[in-house]
């Protein structure tokens, strides 16, 4: 009977290994819009957030833009201004980990801007920025 | 009964930190925060955690291998402005992408997540200013491509 039962169990683990062996662990994406960016015209546009502004990022992993820190204009995309962190690093986290900045419309931020894949991923919904 | 002292046994020396960096703690070694090159930045890359620290993952810079990611251990590379990728293969494929600019500073840093069969580690683009302060506690591995 405990014979039985060992090669129950060693079936059950070998039937187990052999479906999550194929198992993508990758599974949590980042959805992101492929964009145009354009330079700025003002290279010296800059503001500071005047509150710490909590994010619901995506994947539930939050964000916390910090205050005090600054944020420069880097472009323009068709759903806002880019602006770059100058002394905090952001960044979009699924199973990867993207560098981000902020995409700004009329004082909310509405967005995030994933400068090497040059992509957008918006938020569900806008969110007002204290700034300075 | 056997059978469970072995599996004690297992998880006891699995969790021990073999498979640790070696070399000399990083303020002995002293590298300049930035690279000499006015053109390149540095980009330093740490491990802090000793868990899971005999999976030490070749670390690959935009398809190029350039170090691997030992617990307790950092090492740095000088690499032109443009945009980068980070990957690190355990079970699964895991990256960071940043950008990098003439005469900064960026710090990846290795965490580690518990996995299916072995743990995952991945990098995490950190602050500079977490970057500095953890990474000193870590020793130089000299970005062993071996």
């Amino acid at each position: 009977m405990a014979r039985l039962k060992n090669r129950i169990s060693f079936v059950l683990l070998v039937g187990v290994a052999f479906v999550a062996g194929g198992c993508a662990f990758d599974l949590a994406h980042v959805s992101f819009e492929p964009t145009q960016f354009v330079q700025p015209l003002d290279h010296c546009k800059t503001f500071v957030v005047a509150n710490d502004v909590p994010i619901d990022a995506p994947c539930n992993y939050d964000r916390l833009l910090r205050k005090g820190s600054s944020w420069k204009l880097v472009g323009t995309i068709p759903k806002g201004e880019v602006y770059k962190p100058l002394d905090q690093v952001l960044t979009v986290e699924c199973s990867n980990i993207f560098e981000a900045y902020l995409v700004v419309s009329e004082g909310h931020m509405v967005g995030f801007y994933l400068p090497v894949e040059k992509g957008f991923v918006p938020l569900s919904k806008g969110i007002e920025l204290p700034m300075e | 009964m056997k059978r469970t002292m072995f599996f004690g046994i297992f998880i006891l020396v699995a969790s021990l930190p073999f498979g640790c960096a070696t070399g000399p703690q990083f303020s002995m070694v002293q590298p300049n925060m930035v690279s000499e090159s006015p053109d390149e930045g540095r980009i330093f890359f740490y491990r802090t955690s000793a868990l899971g620290a005999a999976i030490k993952p070749a670390v690959m810079l935009n398809g190029e291998k350039v170090g691997k990611a030992i617990a307790k251990g950092f090492f740095f590379v000088d690499r032109p402005a443009g945009d980068y990728e980070v990957v690190t293969s355990t079970e699964v494929k895991r990256k960071v992408s940043f950008v990098l600019e003439k005469g900064q500073t960026r710090f990846i840093k290795f965490n580690v997540s518990m996995g299916f069969f072995a743990g995952h580690v991945y990098g995490e683009l950190v602050d500079e200013s977490v970057g500095m302060s953890e990474i000193v506690n870590c020793k130089y591995t000299g970005g062993d491509t071996s």
